[in-house]
């Protein structure tokens, strides 16, 4: 059970971000959707969508998405199971910075 | 009432048939919103509207003025305007917008670099293309079928036919003076102003078409 999916996401300017949120929002399992843009170029945009629900169906996020003209470049994040677990800080993660 | 027996009932089927219609005409203003097709639909209308009335316009001072008393010529001349100015608006508008859609849909493709077809910019490419084929096509008939009513009317034996001729050629001047003022609106300028300006060019050409005919 998928409960958050995070993805980078190229779509085209329209349909818009708004009709695009509305769009996943509908499908079932989902509880909220938040979609933040981060790069515009002329003809696309780069989007961060993010996605809760007590059940989430990837393969109807990807067909949706699909259907909206929108690829995913990757999938940032998944939280799954009966409770989310958070990502949390480690000291291998401060040596990998140094 | 179980849920198969509610599907079928009378109620059921309106309910059905009110989603489905309410469905439709969300998609429809989704692709419009996707497509950006308004404005330009809005042109189709106006352009083609107005081409339709000055057509009809000349048909009608053209038979005044060599004096066409059988209003069945004037409703056949006219009608065949409207086929022709309707046939022409739907194949030109269709083909050059579906060839204007194709071209974006190809170049947003390869900017991308996925395949877009079974998406909702495809579908909304297909259905603006015969939406403006609609529009570019509907226009003109409905504005020249207007000018043709009183010389229909001449034919049940309502109007005398110099009758028709004045309320048609006042039909005319109000269609195009209405144009005038929808495209006052739009542009959120005096109204009045264009609704004068598309009603001076039908005078103009009343005047010039009276001129020809004296010379």
């Amino acid at each position: 059970m998928i409960k958050r999916l995070v993805l980078d996401v190229l779509k085209p300017h329209n349909p818009s971000v708004v009709e695009l949120s509305e769009a996943l929002s509908h499908l079932e399992g989902i509880d909220g959707v938040n979609v933040i843009i981060y790069e515009i170029d002329q003809q696309v945009e780069n989007v961060k969508i993010i996605i809760a629900g007590t059940s989430i169906d990837f393969e109807n996020i990807k067909k949706r998405l699909k259907e909206m003209g929108a690829t995913i470049h990757s999938v940032d994040e998944v939280a799954a199971g009966n409770r989310i677990v958070e990502e949390v800080g480690t000291p291998q993660d401060k040596s990998a910075r140094m | 009432m179980s849920g198969e027996d509610e599907k079928l009932s009378l109620p059921g089927v309106v309910k059905r048939l009110i989603k489905r219609v309410r469905a439709f005409f969300q998609r429809t203003r989704m692709y419009l919103r996707i497509t950006q097709m308004s404005p330009i639909a809005r042109r189709y209308f106006i352009k083609n509207g107005f081409d339709g009335s000055m057509t009809l316009l000349g048909i009608i001072v053209g038979s005044w003025i060599v004096g066409v008393t059988k209003p069945e010529i004037i409703v056949t001349a006219g009608l065949g305007a409207c086929l022709a100015m309707g046939l022409s608006g739907i194949f030109g508008a269709y083909m050059t917008e579906r060839a204007e859609r194709m071209r974006h849909l190809k170049t947003l493709e390869d900017t991308m670099l996925s395949d877009l077809s079974g998406s909702v910019l495809s579908d909304a490419s297909d259905f603006v293309s015969l939406y403006a084929a609609f529009v570019d096509g509907a226009s003109p008939i409905l504005t020249a079928v207007i000018a043709i009513i009183p010389f229909i009317l001449t034919l049940t034996g309502t109007f005398a036919i110099w009758d028709a001729y004045i309320v048609s050629l006042a039909l005319t001047l109000a269609t195009l003076f209405s144009l005038g003022l929808y495209l006052g609106r739009i542009a959120k300028e005096n109204m009045l102003l264009y609704g004068a300006i598309t009603l001076a060019a039908g005078v103009i050409t009343i005047t010039v078409a009276l001129i020809l005919g004296a010379i």
